[in-house]
């Protein structure tokens, strides 16, 4: 996929800090320390991050401030995780979220 | 759309008893009846409550009015041909006894709603995770559970009777204060309003927290007084609750609605006895605390926001049905203590029948007013 990892930005400056592996539905992926979940997909090109429950309708990146659930994913087997606002780490296990998700323990 | 200069019923209160009642009796034929809400549908305690009904009581009438409502209820789409759906859900209430005290209690209150033909059994906290698989079993010593028992939409409830209602000619004025009742000779002469004066001789009082500002007007003493009570909504979760759960000892009902969210609510009775909406910190905390004990898995379910609406309570937690000594034409049907949304297909019947004179099909004759002044209160224990 192409690159679209934002280097020029207004306000932030973006360091190239060390690279962290994870997966996204399976396939490895890499991002960089600083990332969250949700800019590391954007960096690899990845738009659909998980479908509404009830229409289906593909969901992506929207607020990037952790308010709108529509980054809603499961990581590690958790469900519902904002992945806008959560930090990426080494080995991370990132999957689309297809229905409303259950609690950790269910 | 101007008020009427009369009307034959002025019912003050666009909540769901406001609103069921004017259709109850436009469904009887009765013509010129008029709605006044101040806000808009659904604004106070209705749109704010939990939405639950249960045939789950301990007392006989509570029992038989909440039968009524559910018997109504599970066929409400149809009989106010709604064309949308009032969502009612029979997913069952299973109600937990605390202690060795409560499950007593709960044995005589399955006896009782047996004998009405409410079809609750008693249970072990092994057969009661059966029903509810994830709850901490450890937490309680017996429980009872009714699949009759569910909660509906609040909003396309009210929704349903203010369309059926209207379609048989009733009036229903939104933003529309009243600001005065005239009485003459002890007998009621008209309504003031925020949009002019309606000239009737019955008044209603369905008005919720504010029945007893509209029972002044008219000099009766309505001995309601208002709480806030606070409720949480979670973000929306595959189905995994199953029926309502409640306990009174634990002070917590909680649900999941079909959209997925879980809904849950506690009382407070050291609460202000004040109109305040506002949410706070302690019901969150003491919420989820009761929660993650009783349900663990739900510890890490979000929480989306929290909101609060009013209980409009009496002294014996029991609505108040009827008319008042004092002026000639004031009907109350207010007081209900937290239970006025499940109630009201049962309310707008009764009411209906004390307006027109007709034999009541439930005897609530003891819920009167007069009952305070002869302290005839009447018991039940189970309630949050």
């Amino acid at each position: 996929m192409e690159n679209r990892r934002i280097t020029d930005h207004p306000i932030l400056d973006f360091s190239e800090g060390e690279v962290i592996p994870f997966t996204f539905d399976g396939k490895p992926m890499e991002g960089r320390s600083g990332d969250t979940i949700a800019s590391a997909l954007h960096a690899n090109g990845v738009k659909v991050l998980g479908y509404h429950f009830k229409t289906k309708r593909p969901r992506g990146f929207y607020c990037a401030i952790g308010n709108c659930s529509s980054c809603l994913m499961v990581v590690n087997g958790q469900s519902n995780v904002r992945t806008c606002t959560e930090p990426l780490l080494p080995g991370m296990k990132v999957e689309t979220q297809i229905d409303r998700g259950v609690p950790d323990d269910v | 759309m101007n008020l009427p200069k009369s009307a034959s019923v002025v019912i003050v209160g666009g909540g769901i008893s406001g609103c069921a009642i004017a259709w109850n009796l436009a469904n009887r034929g009765v013509k010129d009846i008029v709605v006044l809400e101040k806000d808009t549908l659904a604004n106070g305690s209705t749109g704010r409550c939990g939405a639950g009904i249960r045939m789950q009581w301990g007392a006989e009438k509570n029992c038989r009015l909440a039968q009524f409502s559910v018997n109504f209820f599970e066929n409400a789409n149809d009989i106010l041909a709604y064309e949308r759906d009032i969502e009612f859900e029979q997913s069952g209430y299973l109600i937990i006894a605390a202690n060795e005290a409560e499950a007593q209690q709960f044995r005589k209150n399955v006896a009782l709603q047996n004998s009405l033909g409410i079809p609750s059994v008693f249970l072990s906290p092994e057969e009661a995770t059966a029903i509810v698989p994830y709850i901490n079993a450890t937490q309680f010593v017996a429980a009872t559970f009714c699949q009759k028992d569910g909660h509906l939409n609040p909003f396309h409830t009210t929704d349903a009777f203010a369309i059926a209602a209207e379609r048989l000619g009733v009036r229903i004025f939104k933003h529309t204060e009243v600001t005065g009742i005239e009485v003459k000779n002890n007998r009621i002469e008209s309504v003031d309003t925020t949009g002019g004066r309606i000239a009737t001789h019955i008044v209603v009082n369905a008005a919720g927290g504010w029945s007893k500002a509209i029972g002044k007007m008219a000099g009766v003493d309505v001995p309601v007084y208002v709480q806030r009570h606070q409720i949480l909504v979670t973000e929306p979760l595959e189905p995994i609750l199953g029926p309502m759960v409640m306990g009174f000892s634990y002070n917590i009902y909680i649900q999941q609605v079909p959209h997925g969210s879980i809904i849950m609510g506690r009382s407070d009775h050291t609460e202000p006895r004040d109109f305040r909406t506002t949410s706070g910190w302690k019901f969150i905390e003491e919420m989820t605390k009761t929660c993650g004990t009783l349900l663990p898995y739900l510890r890490t379910a979000k929480i989306l926001r929290q909101w609060a609406g009013h209980y409009c309570m009496t002294e014996d937690a029991q609505p108040i049905y009827g008319p008042v000594p004092e002026v000639e034409g004031m009907y109350l049907a207010c007081g209900f203590s937290g239970h006025g949304f499940m109630l009201a297909p049962a309310t707008a019947e009764l009411i209906s029948e004390m307006i027109l004179g007709e034999p009541l099909t439930i005897d609530v004759s003891d819920l009167d007013i007069g009952r305070f002044k002869r302290r005839e209160l009447v018991r039940e224990q189970s309630v949050v």
